[in-house]
């Protein structure tokens, strides 16, 4: 009876091993799939790649050193060498979960994330972060920002920031716009407005926030659905929306484009 | 659904950033538990517990760890017997008060100095304040957990430096049965893995094999799986329910909380909270509100945050018991509101 017990212990807690090493394992390889898939992008800023990089070979280390010490006494067949590595006991060191639940959250969270991919965030978490056409001053300062650049060159947050830098819309009435993003239906918007917007960024996605500008078009904005792409090409006039001066896209052409592969601006 | 896959996302967005710095404080509190000798460290500290609190802040320039790797440092080091207003200290600040972390708010706000040297001064006093409060618990242990509390080396009434050998009891009752992280020495010998009873350890078994390298990264390999796999879960629970928060709650909720000037510093107390970003890089994340919110409460959302997030409540739980979680959150959401609204009020 003290044998088959002493025995099943055993087994436990070799099994127990196994699991803390599949899910240190797992998460490894899953921070580096991110890498490998190019999907790292839509969930942290380039700038911290290399952080999840070094993380993720880091678990690999550290759970493929802790596997060959649990295989090496079987590998060499030798069977009193078997003796050498006796798996430490970890019994009482746990806190919050026991030992095998803390690994099987590991093991579980690490499957979701191969099997369900990241995407980027809708419309719909826009309109809840509230989209703005002010406040923002990401990483890019200032002094670094260039205004000598045509209109149409500007990307949407070049608008934004140059907006941020001198918010009068009247002075920029008359440019040409070109800029890309993803429609937002908001509902305090005419049916003939709809927001052109990005996500930025500073580090993760836990902290993108979505600006955007609103666009006049000559219809229903219902031919344009939440979340599809768009080039949108036209002239800035300034409109009372809501309350509020501001500067809009006069539309004169729009075309649906695939989603970019890294769809956060900086 | 789409919210579910939302939501989703912004958890593994959360994980993909933090879990390289556990990793980071999982290997410098192995490296701790390996290659500090404890009784040195224990008997280097000052004994006076507000002294104690302010050098214990400041171990973060030695350890350059945020919020997620701060707590197995903190956790090595009261179980290797250093005074609690050290060790809270340390927990408390070394993650705004540390080169990297110092560097990156410089980077962001360098227009701005005095929210960067106000980031550090306050931070630096909130954490030796704290610090200070608990060092008049004389016995830290009823507010740990209990496997924290038991790994610590029990106080003697002399006590001999912070650190001494086990009770009569412990000794009486056979290695083994005692709780604790155990390993099987070549002689046969149970010897306890907690870094407490390290230096013990040297004299049990065969003292040849037990220093010699091998022994020792073997140690630090498992003491690295086991606190990955513990700390990993803590901070996988933590960050599912930061992200169902961000998903349910508008973001626009908190901060339309409030544009005046104490409710702007509540807004971004609370959003400091809720967003559970890295204290690396959350002043660039601060600097997008610049232009919407007081400095004041710029400056307490870059106080507060690496103190106190939902992501991090988690693995605090892994040290101490809720009732003490609840204290320092108290304590440091009231000093972090009290320093700002003067700073408010004096600028």
């Amino acid at each position: 009876m003290a044998f088959t017990f002493k025995k099943k212990l055993k087994i436990n807690q070799s099994l127990v091993s196994w699991l803390d090493v599949i899910g240190i394992i797992a998460w490894g390889i899953l921070l580096l799939k991110y890498w490998f898939t190019d999907q790292l992008g839509l969930l942290i800023h380039p700038d911290y790649f290399w952080l999840t990089i070094c993380g993720g070979f880091g678990l690999l280390t550290i759970g493929g050193c802790k596997a060959w010490l649990m295989l090496k006494p079987y590998l060499k067949q030798r069977p009193y060498s078997r003796k050498n590595y006796i798996p430490p006991q970890s019994e009482q060191h746990i806190t919050l979960f026991p030992p095998g639940v803390s690994s099987i959250i590991l093991i579980t969270a690490a499957i979701l994330g191969f099997f369900i991919s990241p995407r980027i965030f809708t419309s719909q978490i826009a309109l809840q972060r509230g989209v703005t056409d002010t406040l923002l001053m990401t990483r890019a300062q200032p002094k670094e920002f260039k205004t000598a650049k045509h209109p149409e060159q500007r990307t949407l947050i070049d608008w934004v920031r140059t907006l941020n830098v001198y918010p009068e819309p009247d002075a920029y009435t008359g440019q040409k716009a070109k800029v890309e993003g993803f429609v937002i239906h908001p509902p305090q918007l005419p049916d003939n407005y709809l927001l052109i917007s990005r996500f930025v960024i500073t580090c993760c996605a836990a902290d993108a926030y979505p600006v955007g500008l609103p666009v006049k078009l000559t219809s229903s904005r219902s031919t344009f659905a939440p979340d599809t792409w768009l080039n949108v090409q036209g002239e800035m006039i300034t409109e009372t929306l809501s309350g509020k001066r501001q500067l809009v896209i006069n539309a004169n052409s729009i075309t649906p484009i695939p989603e970019p592969k890294n769809p956060y601006n900086y | 659904m789409n919210q579910l896959h939302n939501g989703f996302t912004l958890f593994l967005s959360l994980l993909v950033e933090a879990l390289p710095f556990l990793l980071l404080g999982v290997l410098f509190s192995g490296l701790l538990l390996l290659f500090v000798d404890e009784r040195k460290l224990a008997n280097a500290l000052p004994r006076h517990p507000l002294l104690g609190a302010f050098v214990g802040s400041l171990i973060g320039f030695l350890f350059p760890v945020c919020e997620c790797g701060n707590v197995p440092v903190a956790r090595r080091l009261i179980t290797q017997g250093v005074p609690a207003s050290v060790a809270i200290g340390f927990l408390l600040a070394a993650p705004t008060v540390n080169p990297i972390v110092i560097w990156a708010t410089w980077t962001a706000f360098r227009d701005q100095p005095e929210i960067v040297v106000l980031r550090v001064v306050l931070s630096l006093a909130i954490a030796t304040i704290i610090g200070w409060v608990f060092s008049t618990q004389a016995d830290l242990r009823p507010l740990l957990q209990t496997s924290v509390a038991n790994a610590m080396p029990t106080p003697t009434k002399k006590r001999q430096g912070f650190w001494s050998q086990m009770s009569p009891q412990e000794e009486s009752v056979p290695a083994l049965l005692q709780s604790g992280t155990f390993l099987i020495s070549g002689s046969g010998q149970a010897i306890r893995m907690d870094a407490a009873t390290l230096p013990m350890t040297a004299s049990v078994g065969t003292t040849k094999s037990l220093k010699s390298i091998k022994y020792r990264l073997g140690l630090f390999l498992e003491n690295s799986v086991q606190e990955l796999r513990e700390l990993g879960a803590v901070l996988i629970v933590g960050s599912a329910i930061a992200a169902t928060i961000q998903v349910a709650v508008p973001r626009e909720l908190i901060l339309s909380l409030g544009q005046g000037p104490i409710t702007s510093i509540i807004a971004m107390m609370v959003l400091a909270a809720v967003v559970s970003i890295c204290s690396t890089v959350d002043s660039f994340f601060a600097l997008s509100f610049a232009t919407a919110f007081t400095p004041a409460s710029l400056l307490a959302f870059l106080i507060f945050g690496p103190m106190i997030d939902l992501k991090g409540i988690g693995l605090m739980l892994s040290i101490f018991k809720g009732r003490a979680v609840i204290y320092i959150f108290a304590l440091a959401a009231q000093l972090t509101f009290l320093f700002t609204l003067i700073y408010q009020m004096i600028y």
